[in-house]
């Protein structure tokens, strides 16, 4: 819908913060996905300069401030398949590896960066399972418990369940395919996953 | 269940990474802990993200910009990191407490246990330039003597709970104690009580005996 767009259309256009959100959230399902630039150049054209004028604010210094926007978007385009669908929207992972970065930049200034670094308090670039109610979900129930769970679940989420689940599709694609909103699925997503868990625990 | 909690300024300072880094690592221990909490560091995360990536203020690309993005999708995919393991649960006297995340990284920075005072057992955790916190073990009956704080004294429940004779805390419990505060914990709970605590001052102890140890209040609780 933006392809063939110049970058300074698309940063007068005025939008949304929601369509905003899906958009660059899919941005970066791409780039974890195929490495795609043209999305990265998307993303990176909407976000390098408001990290910039963040680190201004923040440090004041040119240089480190560059230096801060390096680090952040690096992060972004090497740990993409690291951002959760399920936990914010990008704006806010990335705000928070910029925070990262300059939480850990500040305490290298003062020499301190050996007591305490930005990951031990805020994990946001670890490997790690979304939920562990999730994987629990995975690990302990068979495939036949599931279906019979999913069989007393509305029909509109064992649809969006089983398209994402058990044929492995992306929230986009099954929003795409039904028509519906991104956010539609995402919130038929998490009610349906809501609704198992407790089934299980019943079940237990 | 957990009742007390950091203050919302408190997550904020936080969150935004400008909190005193001692306090953001009791803060940090206390949201691994506090299902509460992790629902307002999301919320405020996002509303600071908001605030200082969402703004429709005049950005532009420009040329150093460009040639950044450009060197930046030259870089291959980082390799995957794999969390180091850690040693995530503290051992003293046969009994093993399970640490909150970000406390495990000093669990193999702690000295070892020492017995003080009565049924009190602390180990000094070494928090470099932040000087030393604590892990301190209070046996079933176990108390500290009447004390007030010339500084600030952060404590975070690990395990089991105390009360200090106004109050009872709980697993998870996040308090701030200041020089307002006289208080004489004891563990009321039949398993005993592991808090964390940092305190920037030494303790001042207010009553009987223990005013004997003032002089070398420095030597434990800091
Ligand atoms: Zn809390």
């Amino acid at each position: 819908m933006l392809v063939g767009m110049t970058v300074t259309e698309e940063q007068s256009r005025v939008r949304e913060p929601k369509e905003c959100a899906d958009e660059m959230s899919e941005y970066l399902r791409k780039i974890a996905e195929q490495r795609c630039r043209v999305s990265f150049s998307r993303l990176f054209s909407f976000f390098a300069p408001r990290v910039k004028s963040y680190a201004l604010r923040q440090i004041g210094n040119d240089a480190l401030a560059m230096e801060l926007v390096q680090d952040t978007m690096a992060n972004v385009w090497q740990k993409a398949h690291l951002f959760n669908y399920e936990k914010g929207s990008p704006s806010t992972w990335i705000f928070t590896i910029a925070r990262n970065i300059r939480f850990d930049m500040l305490r290298k200034q003062q020499n301190r960066k050996e007591d305490i670094c930005s990951e031990d308090l805020w994990p946001v670039l670890f490997e790690q399972t979304a939920d562990p109610n999730e994987a629990d979900l995975e690990e302990q129930t068979t495939l036949n418990q599931v279906g019979e769970f999913l069989d007393k679940l509305p029909v509109k989420q064992q649809v969006v369940i089983e398209a994402i689940y058990v044929k492995g599709k992306s929230q986009q694609e099954v929003a795409d395919e039904l028509d519906i909103p991104l956010g539609t699925v995402k919130s038929r997503t998490r009610l349906a996953l809501q609704r198992l868990r407790e089934l299980l625990k019943e079940n237990d | 269940m957990i009742k007390y909690h950091p203050e919302h300024e408190q997550l904020v300072k936080f969150v935004s990474g400008e909190a005193d880094p001692a306090w953001s690592l009791v803060m940090s221990a206390h949201v691994d802990m506090c299902p509460f909490c992790q629902k307002e560091v999301e919320a405020i995360s996002e509303e600071l993200s908001h605030e200082h990536l969402s703004n429709d203020a005049h950005v532009t690309m420009d040329s150093s910009l460009n040639l950044m993005m450009n060197d930046i999708m030259d870089l291959s995919t980082a390799s995957e990191e794999k969390e180091q393991s850690q040693t995530s649960y503290l051992e003293l006297e046969g009994r093993r407490f399970e640490l909150p995340r970000a406390l495990r990284r000093f669990a193999s920075k702690t000295d070892s246990w020492s017995r003080l005072v009565g049924k009190l057992w602390q180990a000094p955790v070494d928090l470099g330039e932040m000087g030393k916190g604590h892990f301190i073990f209070m046996e079933p009956g176990g108390s500290v003597p009447e004390h007030t704080h010339r500084g600030n004294e952060l404590t975070l429940v690990i395990n089991g709970e105390f009360q200090d004779g106004q109050r009872c805390y709980d697993t998870g419990d996040f308090i701030l104690m200041d020089s307002s505060n006289t208080h004489t914990p004891v563990a009321t709970h039949e398993d005993g009580c592991l808090v964390f605590s940092y305190v920037d001052e030494p303790l001042y102890f207010t009553s009987g005996l223990a005013r004997l140890l003032n002089p070398f209040s420095h030597l434990f609780f800091k």
